[in-house]
């Protein structure tokens, strides 16, 4: 355990859809300032389990609390409104519109006119060119093009962008952020993770790469079955003893 | 590089296009009938007729661009036309409603209608396709339920004056409510949520789930609107004829479709072109105009309406497609194996016809008169 008090403290987390159960008693703990990184074979649970934090699924049974305070979340943006949002995997970008129209999705910036609200298309393009560069250090080419033009790594700042937009965003959640990307945009995109790391955000990380694991968490959830095997500290572990726990070796040894 | 240079062009190129095609079949059309008609065409009165025919269509068209960008589809909304027309006249001659509150009804009963159809949509969860089409039915069973095959007739003034009025020395009333009614729609387009959201909900419905969007409360918006529009145009309509039948309005769907889809608005929805849709509009009322012009039949409309939709989905499905002419030319793209069997069954198809033809006249005993 960090020395520092979780912000979020998952307890007991059991979620099952219809006879199946998809987690059975997990915990999850993460701390500001942290990289977790949850990993585990295909149907582990890592999913479900994130999905609960950032509220897009009810757990059966078990308490979520952020700083010692239990929380019911019943949607996506009662997370958002906590300060838990996510990066999926897909990114959920809007191909057609422009980066800065993707980034203020659903938040949009307005002004008013006559007391009338319309959107101020262009104080959004210009906070979202400042949100990239100085806190993703991304320049885009062009600020007009769809975003369907960007190269992956550059859709995946965008979709970061929306995220940490929100001064209040305290736990960000990453489903496979570098599965889509080659290897000098996955290597940007773990430096744009230190980067919020150090803002102290609280991030949780799902991946199945373990090398990016390594190179980037603090420490590591291991999941199997829809229960949680294990928590390293990821600089007393190893690639042999993470990927044991994934496949359930040590139990057999 | 001749690949960058290309791309260069398409980029330049890209942000117009939806004018652009329009715009190209238009001139077409134009210098068709400069050579074939141009003393009918060309008359001023002619080209009256033809705004006014495109003014109609306009609301409907700015309406019909938020629907499909979302990835729906409204069928109903020739049938909302004219049941909100009998009802409006209802008011007016039954009822000695005033005009103008009548005309506000007519607004408010084609929303109610659009409300209808977008709760059948998000609602029930019936397929917009088949929603629309089966309230379609609906409200055309309604409207001939009501006017029982009355034609009603004369009515106000200002009903006229919608319909076809004209402020001397400009331009006729009802081309300026259509245009008014696209730029109200280009400026929700651009600057409202309801716009940003339209786009958002097309281009990725999930995405727009994920980040919070209302999506199934502005999918009813949309139609809400296409219902509004399609009262206005019920009646616009009615005072264009200055009157009202329960069967009228009976191509405004397709039509309307149309004119918003070869406007470059995608049927796959994300994209959208209110200036389009005004092109859109313009070029389908020129073409019908040209047809009636060239004395066609009525009823090639019908075929040409059909024509123009499917024509301008495959250019512009073409058009997004990056890798248009694939490894060697456009003969050999065709001379797939799945090709190769398709080409086969059209052609035994044809056959099939063929020897049927061949034998019915062969042991024909003449014609027989049906009645």
């Amino acid at each position: 355990m960090p020395t520092a008090n979780p912000i979020i403290s998952m307890r007991g987390i059991t979620k099952r859809f219809g006879g199946v159960t998809a987690l059975q008693d997990v915990d999850l703990d993460v701390c500001p300032g942290e990289v977790l990184a949850i990993v585990g074979d295909n149907g582990a649970g890592k999913s479900t389990l994130i999905k609960i934090l950032t509220g897009v699924y009810q757990p059966t049974e078990g308490t979520v609390e952020m700083d010692g305070q239990p929380l019911s979340m019943n949607s996506h943006s009662e997370a958002i409104a906590l300060g838990i949002d996510a990066v999926y995997q897909t990114l959920a970008l809007a191909d057609h519109l422009d980066p800065a129209a993707n980034m203020f999705l659903g938040s949009e910036l307005t002004k008013s006119f006559l007391g009338f609200k319309y959107l101020d298309n262009g104080k959004m393009r210009v906070e979202a060119e400042r949100v990239l560069l100085e806190r993703l250090g991304v320049r885009l080419k062009s600020m007009d093009v769809p975003t369907e033009s960007l190269s992956g790594g550059q859709r995946q700042a965008v979709a970061i962008a929306r995220a940490v937009y929100h001064s209040d965003l305290r736990v960000l959640v990453m489903d496979e952020p570098t599965a889509a990307l080659g290897p000098q945009e996955t290597a940007r995109t773990l430096k744009l993770i230190e980067v919020l790391r150090k803002e102290g955000l609280a991030i949780v990380l799902i991946s199945h790469s373990l090398d990016d694991v390594f190179a980037i968490s603090d420490r590591i959830q291991v999941m199997r079955r829809g229960r949680r095997v294990d928590v390293v500290t990821t600089s007393q572990s190893s690639h042999q003893e993470v990927l044991g726990l994934i496949v359930g070796a040590a139990d057999a040894a | 590089m001749p690949a960058t240079t290309s791309k260069g062009l398409q980029e330049r190129v890209d942000p117009y296009l939806a004018i652009l095609g329009p715009m190209v079949m238009i001139l077409m059309i134009l210098a068709f009938m400069v050579v074939v008609e141009p003393t009918r065409y060309f008359r001023a009165s002619n080209l009256n007729i033809i705004l006014l025919e495109a003014a109609l269509y306009m609301p409907m068209a700015m309406a019909m661009t938020f629907v499909i960008t979302q990835r729906g589809i409204d069928l109903s909304i020739g049938s909302v036309a004219a049941l909100t027309g009998i009802i409006v006249a209802f008011a007016i001659k039954e009822y000695g409603f005033p005009a103008w509150v009548a005309v506000l009804l007519g607004l408010a009963i084609g929303s109610l209608f659009g409300l209808i159809n977008g709760l059948v949509i998000t609602k029930f969860r019936v397929p917009d396709l088949i929603g629309t089409l089966a309230m379609d039915l609906v409200y055309r069973g309604f409207a001939l339920v009501l006017a029982k095959g009355l034609v009603l007739a004369r009515f106000p003034d200002l009903i006229t004056e919608i319909g076809r009025g004209r402020i001397p020395g400009f331009l006729p009333i009802p081309v300026l409510i259509g245009i008014a009614t696209l730029v109200i729609g280009a400026f929700l387009l651009r600057r409202s949520r309801f716009g940003r959201y339209s786009i958002a909900i097309g281009s990725n419905p999930e995405a727009a789930e994920m980040t919070g969007i209302a999506v199934n409360r502005y999918k009813v918006y949309a139609y809400v609107l296409m219902g509004a529009m399609a009262g206005l145009a019920g009646v616009m309509l009615m005072g264009k004829l200055n009157a009202v039948q329960a069967t009228s309005a009976p191509y405004f769907n397709l039509h309307v479709i149309a004119a918003v889809v070869v406007g470059g608005t995608s049927l796959f929805g994300g994209r959208a072109y209110m200036l389009g849709s005004f092109a859109g509009v313009l070029l389908l009322s020129m073409m019908i105009n040209a047809l009636v012009t060239l004395r066609i039949e009525f009823f090639w409309q019908s075929v040409a309406s059909g024509v123009v939709i499917i024509l301008s989905v495959a250019f512009y499905t073409w058009l997004q497609k990056k890798d248009r002419d694939g490894a060697r030319g456009l003969l050999s793209s065709f001379a797939t194996p799945d090709n190769v069997k398709l080409g086969k069954l059209g052609g035994a198809i044809a056959l099939g016809i063929a020897v049927l033809l061949v034998t019915g006249s062969l042991l024909s005993t003449g014609s027989v008169p049906s009645g």
